[in-house]
């Protein structure tokens, strides 16, 4: 059983396979390159505090070292939506082409045929977003200390919910695969539900799981530190945090000249126009980890029901 | 001894439509059962209930007394199944086919399979996609049959083959039967692909048993009766009238006797197989037995 489920499964296996490998042929040099520039180049020493007239350029430097890649990177986070829609592909061919038939004829038993197909693409699934998981982790570790890693497109390939979103995409194209019983639009349908779930969660729900941290301070002071911090809105506001709504023109006249031609705000001035502080609501970076399993625990949570379903579905499937 | 098959009102509904209903019929072990009946008759969804691929909507099934559904553990291994389309992997080779069998079935023949294939001049590496029609058909009849079932339960097996992979894949079913101790049930749209290989016949149509015999029982019992018009209540109340035609002076009526026919009022015609299977599937038997004998 465990041989026919691989042998069934092996095409989706090996483009995955080599899917990895390839993504592992272009970040392990990129990552490597970053490792060393980030250790050798000046980086870790103005992480550390040691600021310098030349910091500013070589953070900028280093951010631009991720060249090309660093743009490619967002979008390998439809790759667990791919891979655990393709495991679920060769289930639902065995129902489109009757082939079920045969297999549920043997000696076998219905249960034990379902329970090792699935156990197979879970595993296998696990595996693939799990080598990727460690890869991006790896490879952005660096870029992480510098940029942070809460923003949408680390959080969304590191730590484990990569995991979770591959669970899911594998519940989706079974449990719909199950039900329609025809593999291309199954497949298709599946993806698009993946896409739109993840749309849903990474631009509204997630910043929504805990209750985020926010400040108000006057121009004049220094705020916090919000470089690694996933920060959901900014900007100049009231006293009281209200974000300045108005025109940014009427508070040229609180300005004067000082020396130079530079000029200085006063903020008196800019506080009579609602202004003179500013405002900032952010995820602490420190929440990382809280956020990674409330976030696996909803995919892959919602993946496992799902699966259960088509389980159950064809158990009973007639 | 347990039949190989039992049902009793046996119905499987789709929707509102009934595919079978009421089925009840007994199979007994050893024999070789035509199961007949027009498309669309239920004998697909007969021997789809008889191996647990649906569940009965009433009534029972039994393969040796056990539920093929809720006792699949132990039904599956005796009971060996062909789908209508001969459903293989499309992408694995001959051998690999046979590896699926050896790997899904513990009292899996190897030899007797690697036998077939080799007299079949099946090459092991040759891809499922690549065969003809009769060759899938003998693949897959060959991992039925190394399965070493004790009841081989097949769906209209020839009906897509040509007539000559027809009489070969009949033939290697007589073979499998004379060689080992099992029981068949094909069934099939036309009585001709089977009668040669059956000894026992099932007629279905419209979703109902109209008759389950032994063959030889049938042809010893069902007769034509021609005679005077108006006399057949007569005959009625002591046989039972499968079909009857009325012409302006002449009655025709095909019985299945119960013991003989006295009766002087009507000439007694023998029927074979064909005629009788065709008169209970409503076609015009009678009426075209007429038209010769006019």
């Amino acid at each position: 059983m465990i041989w026919l489920s691989w042998r069934q499964q092996r095409t989706e296996a090996a483009l995955t396979a080599a899917m990895v490998t390839l993504l592992a042929a272009l970040f392990v040099p990129a990552g490597l390159h970053l490792a060393s520039f980030y250790d050798h180049g000046g980086v870790a020493h103005c992480i550390a505090g040691h600021k310098n007239p030349a910091c500013a350029q070589t953070l900028a430097e280093f951010g631009s070292r991720a060249g090309i890649l660093r743009s490619v990177v967002p979008w390998l986070t439809l790759l667990p939506g791919m891979i655990g829609v393709a495991l679920a592909a060769p289930i639902v061919l065995d129902l489109e082409a009757g082939t079920y038939r045969l297999a549920w004829t043997q000696s076998v038993t219905r249960g034990r045929w379902i329970a090792t197909r699935i156990s197979f693409g879970i595993v296998m699934a696990l595996a693939a977003a799990g080598l990727l998981a460690v890869l991006f982790s790896w490879y952005r570790g660096p870029l992480d200390k510098v940029f942070g890693r809460f923003d949408g497109t680390s959080f969304d390939l590191e730590g484990i919910v990569p995991l979770g979103y591959v669970l899911f995409a594998l519940g989706l194209g079974l449990a719909i695969g199950v039900v329609w019983r025809r593999t291309a639009p199954a497949v298709i349908a599946s993806f698009l539900a993946y896409v739109a779930c993840r749309l849903f969660v990474d631009g509204w729900l997630r910043q929504r799981f805990v209750a985020p941290l926010s400040a108000t301070w006057s121009i004049n002071a220094r705020g916090p530190n919000l470089n690694n911090d996933w920060v959901l809105s900014s900007g100049v506001s009231d006293r009281a945090g209200h974000l300045f709504g108005g025109d940014f023109a009427a508070l040229q006249a609180c300005g004067r000249v000082a020396f130079k031609g530079a000029k200085v705000l006063n903020a008196k001035c800019l506080a009579r126009h609602g202004a003179g502080y500013n405002h900032a609501v952010w995820q602490p970076d420190s929440r990382f980890w809280e956020f990674q399993g409330i976030e696996s625990t909803l995919f892959a949570g919602a993946g496992l029901l799902l699966i259960a379903f088509a389980a159950w579905r064809l158990l009973r499937a007639d | 001894m347990t039949s190989a098959l039992e049902t009793r009102g046996l119905g499987r509904r789709y929707g509102s439509q009934w595919a079978l209903q009421n089925c009840t019929l007994e199979i007994p072990r050893g024999t070789v059962t035509a199961l007949v009946g027009p498309n669309g008759a239920g004998k697909t969804t007969l021997l789809r209930l008889a191996v647990g691929l649906i569940r009965p909507s009433a009534g029972s099934v039994r393969v040796f007394g056990l539920d093929p559904r809720e006792q699949a553990g132990e039904a599956l291994p005796r009971v060996g199944f062909l789908a209508q389309e001969h459903p293989l992997y499309s992408g694995f080779t001959v051998e690999e086919m046979l590896r699926v069998g050896r790997k899904l079935n513990p009292g899996w023949d190897d030899a007797g399979a690697r036998g077939r294939i080799a007299a079949l001049d099946l090459p092991l590496e040759k891809k499922v996609r690549s065969l003809s029609g009769g060759q899938r058909a003998q693949v897959a009849l060959t991992l039925a049959l190394a399965k070493r079932p004790e009841l081989l339960l097949l769906d209209e097996p020839v009906a897509s083959l040509d007539p000559l992979a027809r009489r070969e894949f009949l033939q290697s079913v007589v073979e499998a039967v004379a060689e080992h101790e099992l029981s068949v049930i094909l069934s099939s749209h036309i009585l001709a692909d089977l009668e040669r290989v059956c000894d026992h016949l099932v007629i279905l149509a419209a979703g109902r048993t109209q008759l389950a015999a032994s063959i030889d029982e049938i042809i010893a019992s069902h007769r034509l009766l021609t005679g005077p018009r108006g006399e057949a209540e007569d005959v009625s109340r002591m046989h039972e009238v499968v079909r009857e035609s009325h012409a302006e002076r002449q009655t025709t009526l095909l019985v299945r006797a119960n013991g003989h026919i006295y009766d002087s009022h009507w000439t007694v015609h023998e029927l074979d197989l064909e005629e009788i299977v065709l008169a209970y599937l409503g076609q015009d038997a009678v009426r075209r037995r007429e038209a010769v004998a006019s």
